[in-house]
Protein backbone atom coordinates (compact mmCIF):
# COMPACT_ATOMS: atom_id res chain seq x y z
CA UNK A 1 0.00 0.00 0.00
CA UNK A 2 1.37 3.10 -0.88
CA UNK A 3 0.53 6.25 0.47
CA UNK A 4 -2.89 5.90 2.30
CA UNK A 5 -5.86 4.87 1.39
CA UNK A 6 -7.75 8.20 1.70
CA UNK A 7 -7.15 10.94 3.17
CA UNK A 8 -9.66 12.47 5.62
CA UNK A 9 -12.43 14.43 4.49
CA UNK A 10 -12.52 16.47 7.84
CA UNK A 11 -15.44 18.44 7.29
CA UNK A 12 -15.88 22.02 8.23
CA UNK A 13 -18.68 23.18 11.02
CA UNK A 14 -20.11 21.56 13.62
CA UNK A 15 -21.99 18.31 13.91
CA UNK A 16 -25.14 19.23 15.40
CA UNK A 17 -26.60 15.32 16.19
CA UNK A 18 -23.05 14.60 17.91
CA UNK A 19 -22.93 17.61 19.84
CA UNK A 20 -26.62 17.09 21.32
CA UNK A 21 -24.79 13.24 21.86
CA UNK A 22 -21.82 14.36 23.65
CA UNK A 23 -23.76 17.04 25.81
CA UNK A 24 -26.16 14.03 27.18
CA UNK A 25 -22.99 12.07 27.98
CA UNK A 26 -21.95 15.12 29.80
CA UNK A 27 -25.13 15.41 32.35
CA UNK A 28 -25.04 10.95 32.55
CA UNK A 29 -21.28 11.41 33.79
CA UNK A 30 -22.64 14.57 36.05
CA UNK A 31 -25.93 12.53 37.30
CA UNK A 32 -23.76 9.19 38.08
CA UNK A 33 -21.14 11.46 40.36
CA UNK A 34 -24.07 12.73 42.01
CA UNK A 35 -26.02 9.65 43.15
CA UNK A 36 -22.44 7.77 43.64
CA UNK A 37 -19.84 10.19 44.54
CA UNK A 38 -21.55 13.22 46.28
CA UNK A 39 -18.84 14.60 47.27
CA UNK A 40 -17.06 14.97 44.00
CA UNK A 41 -19.93 16.58 41.99
CA UNK A 42 -17.81 19.94 42.46
CA UNK A 43 -14.75 18.92 41.88
CA UNK A 44 -16.08 16.44 38.37
CA UNK A 45 -17.64 20.56 36.90
CA UNK A 46 -14.40 21.44 37.44
CA UNK A 47 -12.71 18.73 35.62
CA UNK A 48 -15.18 19.16 32.60
CA UNK A 49 -14.24 23.36 32.76
CA UNK A 50 -10.40 22.57 32.96
CA UNK A 51 -10.68 20.21 30.17
CA UNK A 52 -12.73 22.23 27.81
CA UNK A 53 -10.42 25.07 28.62
CA UNK A 54 -6.99 23.12 27.35
CA UNK A 55 -9.21 22.61 24.12
CA UNK A 56 -10.08 26.20 23.87
CA UNK A 57 -6.43 26.81 24.57
CA UNK A 58 -4.59 24.25 21.95
CA UNK A 59 -6.06 26.17 19.60
CA UNK A 60 -4.19 28.97 19.94
CA UNK A 61 -0.53 27.06 19.56
CA UNK A 62 1.16 27.80 16.66
CA UNK A 63 2.14 24.39 15.44
CA UNK A 64 4.18 24.27 12.07
CA UNK A 65 5.31 20.78 12.09
CA UNK A 66 7.77 19.27 9.73
CA UNK A 67 7.25 21.87 7.16
CA UNK A 68 8.64 24.81 9.70
CA UNK A 69 11.53 22.85 10.31
CA UNK A 70 12.18 23.72 6.89
CA UNK A 71 10.97 27.41 6.96
CA UNK A 72 7.95 26.34 5.04
CA UNK A 73 5.24 27.53 7.60
CA UNK A 74 5.14 29.27 10.30
CA UNK A 75 5.13 27.92 13.92
CA UNK A 76 7.13 25.65 15.94
CA UNK A 77 8.43 22.75 14.41
CA UNK A 78 6.84 19.84 16.25
CA UNK A 79 3.15 18.09 16.77
CA UNK A 80 0.18 20.29 18.68
CA UNK A 81 -0.19 17.40 21.17
CA UNK A 82 3.92 17.72 22.11
CA UNK A 83 3.62 21.25 21.94
CA UNK A 84 0.39 21.49 24.44
CA UNK A 85 1.87 18.69 26.89
CA UNK A 86 4.82 20.85 27.22
CA UNK A 87 3.10 23.92 28.46
CA UNK A 88 0.62 21.57 30.44
CA UNK A 89 3.14 20.27 32.26
CA UNK A 90 4.99 23.41 32.72
CA UNK A 91 1.79 24.85 34.04
CA UNK A 92 1.23 21.57 36.31
CA UNK A 93 4.40 22.30 37.90
CA UNK A 94 3.65 25.70 38.35
CA UNK A 95 0.53 24.87 39.87
CA UNK A 96 1.10 22.26 41.85
CA UNK A 97 3.95 24.35 43.56
CA UNK A 98 1.55 26.77 44.66
CA UNK A 99 -1.13 23.61 45.64
CA UNK A 100 1.29 22.87 48.07
CA UNK A 101 1.20 26.18 49.93
CA UNK A 102 -2.15 25.81 52.41
CA UNK A 103 -1.96 29.58 52.25
CA UNK A 104 -2.60 30.14 48.53
CA UNK A 105 -6.36 29.81 47.55
CA UNK A 106 -7.67 28.11 44.17
CA UNK A 107 -6.76 31.75 42.44
CA UNK A 108 -3.90 31.70 43.06
CA UNK A 109 -2.98 28.04 42.02
CA UNK A 110 -4.43 28.64 38.92
CA UNK A 111 -2.46 31.55 38.30
CA UNK A 112 0.56 29.54 39.04
CA UNK A 113 0.03 27.26 36.37
CA UNK A 114 -1.55 29.80 33.30
CA UNK A 115 1.98 31.72 34.66
CA UNK A 116 4.02 28.30 34.09
CA UNK A 117 2.32 27.17 30.99
CA UNK A 118 2.48 30.74 29.41
CA UNK A 119 6.34 31.42 30.29
CA UNK A 120 6.94 28.15 28.71
CA UNK A 121 5.12 28.68 25.33
CA UNK A 122 6.95 32.34 25.48
CA UNK A 123 10.63 30.93 26.06
CA UNK A 124 9.54 28.39 23.07
CA UNK A 125 8.19 31.07 20.71
CA UNK A 126 11.43 33.37 21.46
CA UNK A 127 13.70 30.42 20.79
CA UNK A 128 12.07 29.50 18.24
CA UNK A 129 12.30 32.94 16.31
CA UNK A 130 16.10 33.63 17.12
CA UNK A 131 17.25 30.09 15.70
CA UNK A 132 14.55 31.21 12.80
CA UNK A 133 16.04 35.07 12.31
CA UNK A 134 19.55 34.37 13.36
CA UNK A 135 20.08 30.90 12.48
CA UNK A 136 18.41 30.59 9.55
CA UNK A 137 18.25 33.86 8.21
CA UNK A 138 14.52 34.47 7.57
CA UNK A 139 12.26 36.88 8.56
CA UNK A 140 8.66 35.73 10.48
CA UNK A 141 5.40 36.16 7.95
CA UNK A 142 2.47 35.24 8.27
CA UNK A 143 1.13 33.07 4.94
CA UNK A 144 -2.42 33.76 6.12
CA UNK A 145 -3.17 37.53 7.00
CA UNK A 146 -2.13 40.37 4.63
CA UNK A 147 -1.65 42.64 7.91
CA UNK A 148 -0.84 41.38 11.33
CA UNK A 149 -3.93 41.93 13.48
CA UNK A 150 -2.13 43.59 16.20
CA UNK A 151 0.82 45.44 14.91
CA UNK A 152 -0.75 46.12 11.39
CA UNK A 153 2.37 45.06 9.72
CA UNK A 154 1.84 43.84 6.05
CA UNK A 155 2.99 40.12 5.71
CA UNK A 156 3.29 39.33 1.85
CA UNK A 157 6.91 41.55 1.01
CA UNK A 158 8.70 39.09 3.47
CA UNK A 159 6.50 36.12 2.84
CA UNK A 160 9.19 33.42 0.53
CA UNK A 161 7.32 32.01 -2.40
CA UNK A 162 6.12 29.08 -2.79
CA UNK A 163 5.80 28.83 1.33
CA UNK A 164 2.99 29.37 3.75
CA UNK A 165 4.96 32.10 5.88
CA UNK A 166 7.78 31.47 8.33
CA UNK A 167 9.35 32.01 11.71
CA UNK A 168 6.55 33.30 14.36
CA UNK A 169 4.85 36.43 13.62
CA UNK A 170 3.74 38.30 16.52
CA UNK A 171 0.22 37.26 16.50
CA UNK A 172 1.44 34.09 16.84
CA UNK A 173 4.04 34.87 19.92
CA UNK A 174 0.70 36.54 21.62
CA UNK A 175 -1.37 33.24 20.51
CA UNK A 176 1.34 30.69 21.36
CA UNK A 177 1.38 32.71 24.94
CA UNK A 178 -2.41 33.00 25.37
CA UNK A 179 -2.85 28.87 24.76
CA UNK A 180 0.30 28.32 27.09
CA UNK A 181 -1.53 30.31 29.51
CA UNK A 182 -4.87 28.43 29.27
CA UNK A 183 -3.57 25.03 28.78
CA UNK A 184 -1.86 25.23 31.95
CA UNK A 185 -4.77 26.93 33.78
CA UNK A 186 -7.20 24.06 32.54
CA UNK A 187 -4.46 21.26 33.75
CA UNK A 188 -4.02 23.01 36.78
CA UNK A 189 -7.82 23.42 37.57
CA UNK A 190 -7.91 19.58 36.79
CA UNK A 191 -4.70 18.77 39.40
CA UNK A 192 -6.36 20.78 41.98
CA UNK A 193 -10.03 19.21 42.15
CA UNK A 194 -8.83 16.26 41.85
CA UNK A 195 -6.57 17.24 44.67
CA UNK A 196 -8.71 18.46 47.01
CA UNK A 197 -10.93 14.95 46.50
CA UNK A 198 -7.91 12.94 47.12
CA UNK A 199 -6.67 14.55 49.74
CA UNK A 200 -10.21 14.62 51.50
CA UNK A 201 -10.94 10.93 50.78
CA UNK A 202 -7.99 8.99 50.83
CA UNK A 203 -7.47 9.57 54.49
CA UNK A 204 -10.54 7.30 55.66
CA UNK A 205 -10.13 4.81 52.90
CA UNK A 206 -6.51 3.94 54.23
CA UNK A 207 -7.35 4.78 57.77
CA UNK A 208 -4.54 7.00 58.13
CA UNK A 209 -3.39 10.75 59.09
CA UNK A 210 -4.00 13.13 55.98
CA UNK A 211 -0.01 14.05 56.31
CA UNK A 212 0.45 10.80 55.65
CA UNK A 213 -1.65 9.56 52.73
CA UNK A 214 -0.32 13.17 51.08
CA UNK A 215 2.35 11.54 48.60
CA UNK A 216 -0.48 9.06 47.33
CA UNK A 217 -3.40 12.32 46.65
CA UNK A 218 -0.70 14.61 45.16
CA UNK A 219 0.67 11.39 42.78
CA UNK A 220 -2.53 10.17 41.68
CA UNK A 221 -3.83 13.34 40.86
CA UNK A 222 -0.50 14.65 39.23
CA UNK A 223 -0.73 11.37 37.16
CA UNK A 224 -5.06 11.64 36.31
CA UNK A 225 -4.26 15.44 35.60
CA UNK A 226 -1.49 14.62 32.62
CA UNK A 227 -3.88 11.72 31.42
CA UNK A 228 -6.97 14.18 30.87
CA UNK A 229 -4.12 16.92 29.54
CA UNK A 230 -2.99 14.19 26.93
CA UNK A 231 -6.48 13.23 26.14
CA UNK A 232 -7.88 16.53 25.36
CA UNK A 233 -4.62 18.15 23.60
CA UNK A 234 -4.52 15.23 21.25
CA UNK A 235 -8.02 15.37 20.48
CA UNK A 236 -7.34 19.27 19.90
CA UNK A 237 -4.73 18.54 17.78
CA UNK A 238 -7.33 15.92 16.02
CA UNK A 239 -9.79 18.69 15.25
CA UNK A 240 -6.61 21.20 14.44
CA UNK A 241 -5.22 18.36 11.91
CA UNK A 242 -2.21 19.21 11.76
CA UNK A 243 -0.85 22.97 11.63
CA UNK A 244 -2.03 25.97 12.64
CA UNK A 245 -1.29 29.69 13.17
CA UNK A 246 -2.45 31.27 15.97
CA UNK A 247 -6.08 32.78 16.50
CA UNK A 248 -5.77 34.51 13.12
CA UNK A 249 -5.50 31.07 11.04
CA UNK A 250 -9.06 30.20 9.98
CA UNK A 251 -8.78 26.96 11.41
CA UNK A 252 -8.74 28.86 14.56
CA UNK A 253 -12.83 28.73 14.02
CA UNK A 254 -12.88 25.05 14.83
CA UNK A 255 -12.34 25.57 18.32
CA UNK A 256 -15.87 25.03 19.55
CA UNK A 257 -16.28 21.54 18.19
CA UNK A 258 -12.94 20.66 20.41
CA UNK A 259 -14.24 22.27 23.25
CA UNK A 260 -17.56 20.30 23.26
CA UNK A 261 -15.19 17.01 22.46
CA UNK A 262 -12.91 17.95 24.96
CA UNK A 263 -15.48 18.40 27.91
CA UNK A 264 -17.12 15.21 26.96
CA UNK A 265 -13.78 13.43 27.15
CA UNK A 266 -12.75 14.96 30.54
CA UNK A 267 -16.28 14.36 32.23
CA UNK A 268 -15.94 10.19 31.72
CA UNK A 269 -12.25 10.57 32.31
CA UNK A 270 -13.03 13.09 35.35
CA UNK A 271 -16.08 10.45 36.58
CA UNK A 272 -13.26 7.29 36.23
CA UNK A 273 -11.21 9.39 38.54
CA UNK A 274 -13.69 10.49 41.36
CA UNK A 275 -14.96 6.78 41.20
CA UNK A 276 -11.64 5.50 42.39
CA UNK A 277 -12.11 6.78 46.05
CA UNK A 278 -15.82 5.28 45.43
CA UNK A 279 -15.26 1.58 44.37
CA UNK B 1 1.82 19.41 9.16
CA UNK B 2 1.24 16.18 6.07
CA UNK B 3 3.28 13.54 6.58
CA UNK B 4 2.55 11.05 3.75
CA UNK B 5 2.96 7.84 5.48
CA UNK B 6 3.59 4.63 3.52
CA UNK B 7 2.83 0.91 5.36
CA UNK B 8 3.04 -2.29 4.16
CA UNK B 9 0.12 -4.55 2.84
CA UNK B 10 0.26 -8.09 3.64
CA UNK B 11 1.63 -10.24 6.79
CA UNK B 12 -0.41 -10.96 9.72
CA UNK B 13 -3.87 -10.03 9.33
CA UNK B 14 -4.43 -6.97 12.22
CA UNK B 15 -7.43 -9.30 14.06
CA UNK B 16 -5.38 -12.06 14.22
CA UNK B 17 -2.63 -10.20 16.03
CA UNK B 18 -5.24 -8.34 18.08
CA UNK B 19 -6.30 -11.57 19.21
CA UNK B 20 -2.96 -13.01 20.03
CA UNK B 21 -2.14 -9.52 21.89
CA UNK B 22 -5.25 -8.87 23.66
CA UNK B 23 -5.14 -13.05 24.85
CA UNK B 24 -1.37 -13.37 25.26
CA UNK B 25 -1.19 -9.97 27.72
CA UNK B 26 -4.47 -10.66 29.50
CA UNK B 27 -2.98 -14.28 29.81
CA UNK B 28 0.07 -12.95 31.28
CA UNK B 29 -1.43 -10.21 33.80
CA UNK B 30 -3.68 -13.45 35.35
CA UNK B 31 -0.11 -15.46 35.65
CA UNK B 32 0.91 -12.35 37.93
CA UNK B 33 -1.93 -12.96 40.20
CA UNK B 34 0.08 -16.47 40.95
CA UNK B 35 2.39 -14.23 43.65
CA UNK B 36 -1.00 -13.34 45.78
CA UNK B 37 -2.15 -16.68 45.01
CA UNK B 38 1.12 -19.06 46.23
CA UNK B 39 2.74 -15.97 48.58
CA UNK B 40 5.54 -15.62 46.12
CA UNK B 41 6.89 -12.39 43.98
CA UNK B 42 8.66 -14.53 41.29
CA UNK B 43 5.13 -14.20 39.18
CA UNK B 44 6.09 -10.40 38.95
CA UNK B 45 7.98 -10.77 35.63
CA UNK B 46 4.76 -11.93 33.73
CA UNK B 47 3.79 -8.12 34.18
CA UNK B 48 6.32 -6.69 31.85
CA UNK B 49 5.96 -10.02 28.79
CA UNK B 50 1.97 -8.78 29.44
CA UNK B 51 2.87 -5.41 28.35
CA UNK B 52 5.35 -6.99 25.37
CA UNK B 53 2.44 -8.68 23.74
CA UNK B 54 0.46 -4.98 24.25
CA UNK B 55 2.84 -3.20 22.43
CA UNK B 56 3.57 -5.21 19.78
CA UNK B 57 -0.49 -5.49 19.08
CA UNK B 58 -0.27 -1.72 19.97
CA UNK B 59 2.03 -1.28 16.98
CA UNK B 60 -0.27 -2.61 14.68
CA UNK B 61 -3.20 -0.73 15.82
CA UNK B 62 -0.92 2.59 15.24
CA UNK B 63 0.38 1.60 12.12
CA UNK B 64 -3.69 1.15 10.50
CA UNK B 65 -4.67 4.22 12.06
CA UNK B 66 -1.85 6.22 11.16
CA UNK B 67 -2.09 4.68 7.37
CA UNK B 68 -5.00 7.37 7.26
CA UNK B 69 -3.05 10.54 7.10
CA UNK B 70 -3.89 11.61 10.15
CA UNK B 71 -2.27 14.91 10.43
CA UNK B 72 -0.95 15.06 13.77
CA UNK B 73 1.99 12.61 13.61
CA UNK B 74 2.32 8.87 14.98
CA UNK B 75 3.50 10.29 18.43
CA UNK B 76 0.16 11.99 19.76
CA UNK B 77 -1.44 8.69 18.74
CA UNK B 78 0.56 7.28 21.52
CA UNK B 79 0.12 9.79 24.17
CA UNK B 80 -3.80 9.71 23.81
CA UNK B 81 -3.58 5.69 24.47
CA UNK B 82 -1.63 6.39 27.20
CA UNK B 83 -3.89 9.64 28.48
CA UNK B 84 -6.92 7.31 28.13
CA UNK B 85 -4.94 4.27 29.33
CA UNK B 86 -3.72 5.59 32.90
CA UNK B 87 -7.06 6.75 33.39
CA UNK B 88 -8.53 3.05 32.75
CA UNK B 89 -5.65 1.32 34.53
CA UNK B 90 -5.84 3.11 38.27
CA UNK B 91 -9.30 2.57 38.43
CA UNK B 92 -9.04 -1.01 37.82
CA UNK B 93 -6.70 -1.06 41.08
CA UNK B 94 -9.17 -0.61 43.05
CA UNK B 95 -9.37 -3.44 45.90
CA UNK B 96 -12.95 -4.43 44.86
CA UNK B 97 -11.88 -5.27 41.21
CA UNK B 98 -8.57 -6.85 42.78
CA UNK B 99 -9.66 -9.41 45.40
CA UNK B 100 -12.01 -10.68 43.02
CA UNK B 101 -9.24 -11.34 40.57
CA UNK B 102 -11.11 -8.77 38.05
CA UNK B 103 -8.55 -5.79 37.26
CA UNK B 104 -6.98 -7.29 34.44
CA UNK B 105 -10.45 -7.51 32.87
CA UNK B 106 -11.62 -4.27 34.21
CA UNK B 107 -8.57 -2.70 32.80
CA UNK B 108 -10.02 -3.65 29.12
CA UNK B 109 -13.88 -2.76 30.22
CA UNK B 110 -13.04 0.82 31.48
CA UNK B 111 -9.82 1.14 28.62
CA UNK B 112 -12.78 0.10 25.75
CA UNK B 113 -15.46 2.98 26.86
CA UNK B 114 -12.65 5.52 27.34
CA UNK B 115 -11.13 4.56 24.31
CA UNK B 116 -14.32 4.36 22.28
CA UNK B 117 -16.04 7.67 23.51
CA UNK B 118 -12.44 9.37 22.55
CA UNK B 119 -12.88 7.58 19.05
CA UNK B 120 -16.20 8.46 18.92
CA UNK B 121 -15.70 12.32 19.55
CA UNK B 122 -12.56 12.43 16.83
CA UNK B 123 -14.89 10.65 14.40
CA UNK B 124 -18.16 12.33 14.85
CA UNK B 125 -17.66 15.94 17.47
CA UNK B 126 -14.04 16.72 15.47
CA UNK B 127 -15.26 15.58 12.27
CA UNK B 128 -12.44 13.67 11.44
CA UNK B 129 -14.63 10.76 9.21
CA UNK B 130 -11.95 8.05 9.53
CA UNK B 131 -13.14 4.23 9.70
CA UNK B 132 -10.53 3.03 11.88
CA UNK B 133 -10.56 5.92 14.02
CA UNK B 134 -13.14 4.34 17.37
CA UNK B 135 -11.84 1.22 17.16
CA UNK B 136 -8.55 1.91 16.95
CA UNK B 137 -8.77 4.49 19.89
CA UNK B 138 -10.80 1.94 21.67
CA UNK B 139 -7.64 -0.88 21.23
CA UNK B 140 -5.30 1.87 22.43
CA UNK B 141 -6.76 2.73 25.24
CA UNK B 142 -6.76 -0.80 26.48
CA UNK B 143 -3.37 -1.70 25.25
CA UNK B 144 -2.23 2.07 27.10
CA UNK B 145 -4.10 0.54 30.47
CA UNK B 146 -2.40 -3.45 30.28
CA UNK B 147 0.98 -2.04 29.84
CA UNK B 148 0.74 0.03 32.64
CA UNK B 149 -0.80 -2.05 34.50
CA UNK B 150 1.79 -4.50 33.37
CA UNK B 151 4.81 -2.32 34.28
CA UNK B 152 3.08 -1.67 37.60
CA UNK B 153 2.94 -5.63 38.26
CA UNK B 154 6.86 -5.83 37.35
CA UNK B 155 6.97 -3.33 40.01
CA UNK B 156 5.41 -4.24 43.04
CA UNK B 157 4.23 -7.87 42.22
CA UNK B 158 0.56 -6.92 41.98
CA UNK B 159 -1.90 -4.16 41.33
CA UNK B 160 -3.79 -3.99 44.37
CA UNK B 161 -4.87 -0.31 45.12
CA UNK B 162 -4.12 -0.43 48.61
CA UNK B 163 -0.90 -2.70 47.77
CA UNK B 164 0.36 0.38 45.58
CA UNK B 165 -0.02 2.90 48.07
CA UNK B 166 0.63 1.52 51.12
CA UNK B 167 3.46 -0.84 52.21
CA UNK B 168 4.45 -1.97 56.21
CA UNK B 169 7.80 -1.19 57.20
CA UNK B 170 9.63 -2.45 59.66
CA UNK B 171 11.57 -0.25 62.32
CA UNK B 172 13.05 -1.02 65.33
CA UNK B 173 12.94 -4.58 64.69
CA UNK B 174 9.08 -5.87 65.36
CA UNK B 175 7.32 -2.42 65.20
CA UNK B 176 5.80 -1.56 61.97
CA UNK B 177 4.42 1.05 60.24
CA UNK B 178 2.45 1.76 57.37
CA UNK B 179 4.30 4.19 55.05
CA UNK B 180 2.74 5.96 52.07
CA UNK B 181 5.58 7.75 50.14
CA UNK B 182 7.96 4.68 49.24
CA UNK B 183 5.03 2.65 47.20
CA UNK B 184 4.14 2.48 43.20
CA UNK B 185 1.54 5.27 43.92
CA UNK B 186 3.37 7.97 46.05
CA UNK B 187 6.38 8.11 44.60
CA UNK B 188 4.70 8.55 41.40
CA UNK B 189 6.42 5.71 39.95
CA UNK B 190 2.92 5.25 37.06
CA UNK B 191 4.66 8.53 35.92
CA UNK B 192 7.75 6.94 35.01
CA UNK B 193 5.92 3.68 33.60
CA UNK B 194 3.67 5.90 31.53
CA UNK B 195 6.20 7.54 29.50
CA UNK B 196 8.40 3.65 29.38
CA UNK B 197 5.45 2.67 27.45
CA UNK B 198 3.90 5.62 25.76
CA UNK B 199 7.44 6.08 23.95
CA UNK B 200 8.03 2.14 23.41
CA UNK B 201 4.27 2.00 21.49
CA UNK B 202 5.01 5.19 19.24
CA UNK B 203 8.44 4.68 18.49
CA UNK B 204 8.32 1.55 16.72
CA UNK B 205 6.27 2.75 13.68
CA UNK B 206 7.00 6.09 13.59
CA UNK B 207 10.68 4.69 13.14
CA UNK B 208 9.76 2.07 10.68
CA UNK B 209 7.52 4.25 8.28
CA UNK B 210 8.38 5.13 4.98
CA UNK B 211 8.78 2.76 1.75
CA UNK B 212 10.18 -1.07 2.51
CA UNK B 213 8.31 -1.31 5.56
CA UNK B 214 7.99 -4.60 6.60
CA UNK B 215 5.44 -5.72 9.35
CA UNK B 216 8.10 -7.85 11.18
CA UNK B 217 10.48 -5.97 11.78
CA UNK B 218 8.26 -3.18 12.80
CA UNK B 219 6.83 -5.45 15.76
CA UNK B 220 10.17 -6.97 15.78
CA UNK B 221 11.31 -3.49 17.18
CA UNK B 222 7.90 -3.17 18.97
CA UNK B 223 9.22 -6.17 20.92
CA UNK B 224 12.84 -4.69 20.96
CA UNK B 225 11.17 -1.54 22.66
CA UNK B 226 9.15 -3.51 25.34
CA UNK B 227 11.89 -5.22 26.46
CA UNK B 228 14.02 -2.41 27.16
CA UNK B 229 10.91 -0.16 28.62
CA UNK B 230 10.87 -3.65 31.28
CA UNK B 231 14.97 -3.21 32.25
CA UNK B 232 14.57 -0.15 33.81
CA UNK B 233 10.99 -1.08 34.94
CA UNK B 234 12.58 -4.17 36.39
CA UNK B 235 15.30 -2.21 37.85
CA UNK B 236 12.49 0.00 39.98
CA UNK B 237 11.33 -3.17 41.05
CA UNK B 238 14.32 -4.23 43.52
CA UNK B 239 12.64 -1.15 45.41
CA UNK B 240 9.73 -3.48 46.02
CA UNK B 241 9.90 -6.74 45.53
CA UNK B 242 12.56 -9.35 47.19
CA UNK B 243 16.22 -9.17 45.55
CA UNK B 244 15.33 -12.81 43.51
CA UNK B 245 12.28 -11.81 41.77
CA UNK B 246 13.92 -8.45 41.01
CA UNK B 247 17.06 -10.23 39.36
CA UNK B 248 14.67 -12.74 37.55
CA UNK B 249 12.85 -9.79 35.77
CA UNK B 250 15.65 -8.27 35.03
CA UNK B 251 17.38 -11.37 33.30
CA UNK B 252 13.68 -12.02 31.42
CA UNK B 253 14.21 -7.94 30.18
CA UNK B 254 17.55 -8.23 29.36
CA UNK B 255 17.72 -11.69 27.31
CA UNK B 256 14.34 -10.38 25.56
CA UNK B 257 15.69 -6.71 24.91
CA UNK B 258 18.81 -8.78 23.38
CA UNK B 259 17.29 -11.54 21.13
CA UNK B 260 14.99 -9.04 19.51
CA UNK B 261 17.48 -6.38 18.92
CA UNK B 262 19.58 -8.82 17.35
CA UNK B 263 16.74 -9.91 15.27
CA UNK B 264 15.42 -6.33 14.54
CA UNK B 265 19.24 -5.93 13.02
CA UNK B 266 18.85 -8.97 10.94
CA UNK B 267 15.77 -8.09 9.76
CA UNK B 268 16.95 -4.29 9.09
CA UNK B 269 19.71 -5.63 7.20
CA UNK B 270 17.70 -7.88 5.31
CA UNK B 271 15.32 -5.10 4.22
CA UNK B 272 18.12 -2.64 3.37
CA UNK B 273 19.87 -5.11 1.26
CA UNK B 274 16.46 -5.72 -0.28
CA UNK B 275 15.85 -2.27 -0.49
CA UNK B 276 19.06 -1.24 -2.16
CA UNK B 277 18.83 -4.56 -4.62
CA UNK B 278 22.46 -4.31 -4.92
CA UNK B 279 24.86 -6.99 -3.33
CA UNK B 280 26.60 -6.58 0.16
CA UNK B 281 30.43 -5.59 -0.14
CA UNK B 282 32.36 -8.84 0.57
CA UNK B 283 34.85 -9.12 3.28
CA UNK B 284 37.62 -9.16 1.40
CA UNK B 285 39.19 -12.89 3.04
CA UNK B 286 42.81 -14.18 3.74
CA UNK B 287 45.78 -11.59 3.85
CA UNK B 288 44.78 -8.40 4.89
Amino acid sequence: MTAIAAKPSASEGINPVASVIGIVIIIAAVAIAAVFANFALAALIGVIIGGLLIGFGVHFVPVGGAPAAMGQSPGIATGVAMLAAGAGLAGLFGGAWAAANPAFGIAIVIAAGAIGGGLLMAVTCLMVNIVYIFGMGIPAASGKVAKDPITGDSQAEYKSQGTEGHGLPFISYVGGVIGGMLGGAGGTLIYYELLQVYAAKLPELFSATAADVLPVAVSLAGIFAVGMFLMNAVLAAYNITGTIEGPHDPKFKRFPRAVIGCAVASAVAGLFAVLIVVV
Amino acid sequence: MTVQVTASKGGIPHNTIMAYGLVGSIVCLYLTYLNQYLSVEYAALFGGLAAVFALIWGTDTIKHLCSYGIGTGVPSAGMIAFGSGVIAMLLATADVFNSMFLSPIMAVVFGAIIGGVAGWLANNVMRMNIPVMVRSLTEMAIIGAIVLMGFTAVMAGGFGFEALSAREIAILGPLAMKNFEFTVLGGCLVAVSFMLGSIALQHPFNACLGPGEKQDRTLMLAAECGFLSMIPVAVISFAFVGIGAAVLSLIVAVAGWYYTYARFLELSKRDAFAWLDAKPILEPKGED
